[in-house]
């Protein structure tokens, strides 16, 4: 026999009370730990989804807009930049790799971006199969020009024209490699081909590009990142589609020498120094071609934004562990009067008033314990749910099983909790006069 | 009595009344009891009789006065020393039993040993054997008969070996044949234990059984 078992036999005896007390802590801690485990996760996935984007380039408009569908292979593309301005940055000595991107397909909701053969090397993405495509950027020059040629012949037939006859263009083979996470959904295979569809969402209307299938040449080791969920195609290729044809003005009279054929969604660049990134960034916003953002500070205005919401959440679920702490208190505080007679007999049998008072807060303490042992784990449990509503939302989910050291001090606060609202019952008992409560009350 | 177990010398315990005037219930100019003494205290109803036992125990201090048990004046002890003196020194046995409900018959002897600092769980099985209910360890006093009870009760007061065991009327909520019953189980183990028995009671035939009576108005 022990203080412990006291502990427990008490709590036993009111196992409703006991029950409905500790629920309520439970919740206050489930909620807690989710919230705290899905900020956190999701800051994780998205700062690491930014390293090595030093800086991205893309139309004018959101810069937040710019980088999650740069980066996070999210939202819509705010626009394009003139291929011209992709080359300007490459002949910039402050640019160490300009890494560019078109979007605008998908397979089976996973978004089919185009780029260089530079994209892995310059980002680090390992391959954990097969080979990366080819695709260098004179030939992305070339289809730049084959695109355009192809434009003007449509526009002349259109006209009733005899069109020009395109020149004999080199072309790469239609080729993909794909991340970790698309490779496992969707079952592609390398050597395995794929038919794109038109849009960056999945939509039942869309057209699919059946003339054009890519090739799978590689799967991506996981990254834990954005990349996980995307097709990377060599970007010429992507230009070979019917309706992805580069900058076209409609005006016959610019169709022979237009001298900017080529456009792109994005580029994302890689600095020689640090040094460099605040005057380009400003050199670039000044200008009116382009946008330029930072990633990082991208996603912690983001993070900063949906901080205030789960500041709101998190007082909430503070506000429901006061008021469990308040039940728990005033629960045991009410329970005293039927329970004098046995502090009464206790005390008869030897023990100390000290004892009596920590049987008493031990047992508040108990119930939170138990309450936020139970929430921790309630708390996994919502995790695990919500990540099939995150991953639709951001692509990412979150280990539900992963501890945060959060949790720890969500326990902790919860046992205080319990030490705090077992005083003043304790106290009343404490305070018990044994001789006047020993006889049995009628 | 140089090895008194009990000893008492002028002790004096009263209340204030609502009128603001005291009212003395206790008045004890001496009393002693050996090792191995059994007594009966008799008094009438409201004669003040559980005030004595539990200014005995050490659960009320006198006004006055020394109550040493032992050798110990435990009116001198700090109230932490005195509660733990009592659970090792002292076994009390209630009319009303005083059982907690929600522990089995083993776990209430138990609990009896649990503030001495002491004992094993096997004394209390030994001893809740002792009175007749070795096939009742893990029942829970509302599956007992109020004679079972009552014997739990004893048991439990007799787990630390006490050298003094009180007992404030044991028999009063029995009937005839579960009172006697209980008293001789209690007078028994007690002759057994060598420890001394004070029992108070109103009840004639329970005094019957006791060579020494003492009326509570004798002391003063």
């Amino acid at each position: 026999m022990n203080i412990f078992k006291i502990v427990k036999k008490n709590m036993q005896q009111r196992a409703l009370a006991t029950t409905l007390t500790g629920i309520s802590v439970a919740l206050a801690v489930a909620l807690t730990v989710a919230i705290v485990h899905i900020k956190r996760g999701m800051q994780q996935r998205f700062e690491q989804s930014t390293l090595g984007y030093e800086m991205v380039v893309g139309a004018k408009g959101s810069p937040l807009q710019l980088v999650l569908n740069t980066v996070f292979n999210l939202d819509i593309s705010p626009g394009n930049i003139p291929w011209s301005f992709v080359e300007k940055l490459q002949a910039d000595k402050r640019v160490k790799a300009a890494v560019p991107f078109s979007v605008g397909d998908n397979y089976h909701g996973f978004r089919i971006v185009g780029t260089t053969d530079a994209f892995g090397e310059t980002f680090g993405y390992r391959l954990a199969e097969g080979r990366w495509f080819n695709c260098s950027l004179d030939a992305l020059r070339d289809a730049f020009k084959e695109a355009l040629e192809h434009s003007h012949e449509r526009i002349a037939k259109e006209k009733g024209e005899e069109p020009a006859k395109p020149a004999a263009h080199h072309h790469n083979a239609a080729e993909a490699v794909i991340g970790a996470t698309v490779a496992r959904a969707t079952g592609l295979r390398v050597g395995q081909t794929f038919i794109a569809a038109h849009g960056v969402e999945v939509s039942p209307n869309a057209e699919e590009h059946t003339d054009n299938p890519w090739t799978v040449t590689g799967i991506l080791a996981p990254t834990g990142t954005a990349v996980d969920r995307g097709l990377y195609i060599n970007l010429d290729s992507f230009y070979h589609i019917e309706g992805h044809e580069v900058r076209d003005t409609g005006k016959p009279e610019e169709k022979d020498n237009d001298p900017d054929p080529g456009q792109v969604s994005a580029v994302a660049l890689k600095l020689r120094s640090p040094i460099h990134a605040f005057p380009l960034y400003w050199e670039i916003n000044d200008g009116e071609e382009a946008m330029a953002a930072f990633p990082a500070v991208e996603v912690r205005k983001l993070f900063a934004i949906v901080g205030n919401i789960d500041r709101i959440l998190l007082a909430q679920a503070i506000l429901i562990g006061l008021v469990a702490g308040v039940a728990i208190a005033v629960s045991i505080y009410n329970s005293m009067s039927e329970r004098r007679r046995e502090i009464a007999i206790l005390r008869a049998l030897g023990a100390r008033r000290g004892t009596i008072f920590a049987i008493v807060v031990w047992e508040a303490v108990a119930i939170c314990a138990v309450g936020a042992a139970v929430g921790v784990a309630g708390g996994h449990l919502v995790v695990a749910v919500a990540n099939v509503a995150l991953r639709q939302v951001s692509g990412f989910t979150v280990a539900p099983l992963a501890l945060e050291a959060a949790e720890l001090w969500v326990v902790a606060g919860s046992i205080a909790l319990g030490a705090l609202a077992g005083i003043g019952p304790a106290w009343r008992a404490y305070r018990t006069e044994v001789a006047e409560n020993l006889a049995p009350t009628s | 009595m140089d090895n008194a177990v009990l000893s008492l010398r002028d002790v004096r315990k009263s209340y204030r009344e609502a009128d603001g005037n005291r009212l003395d219930v206790i008045q004890v100019k001496q009393f002693e009891l050996g090792a191995g003494d059994q007594i009966a205290l008799v008094g009438s109803s409201g004669s003040g009789k559980s005030t004595l036992l539990n200014l005995i125990a050490g659960i009320l201090l006198p006004d006055t006065g020394a109550v040493c048990v032992n050798g110990t004046d435990i009116t001198q002890l700090p109230e932490a020393r005195r509660d733990r003196f009592r659970a090792g020194n002292i076994g009390y046995v209630f009319q009303s039993f005083n059982l907690l409900q929600g522990f089995t018959a083993l776990e209430n002897v138990q609990l009896g040993q649990m503030f001495s600092g002491g004992g094993n769980g096997e004394r209390g099985a030994q001893l809740l054997e002792a009175v007749g209910l070795k096939n009742r360890l893990h029942h829970k006093p509302r599956a007992l008969s109020v004679g079972e009870q009552q014997r739990v009760a004893i048991a439990r007061a007799l787990v630390n070996a006490p050298a003094l065991v009180l007992a404030d009327e044991p028999t009063g909520s029995l009937d005839e044949t579960n009172g006697t019953a209980v008293l001789e189980l209690l007078r028994q183990v007690c002759t057994d234990g060598w420890h001394t028995l004070l029992m108070v009671t109103h009840d004639q035939a329970v005094m019957r059984h006791f060579e020494r009576v003492v009326k509570l108005e004798e002391l003063r």
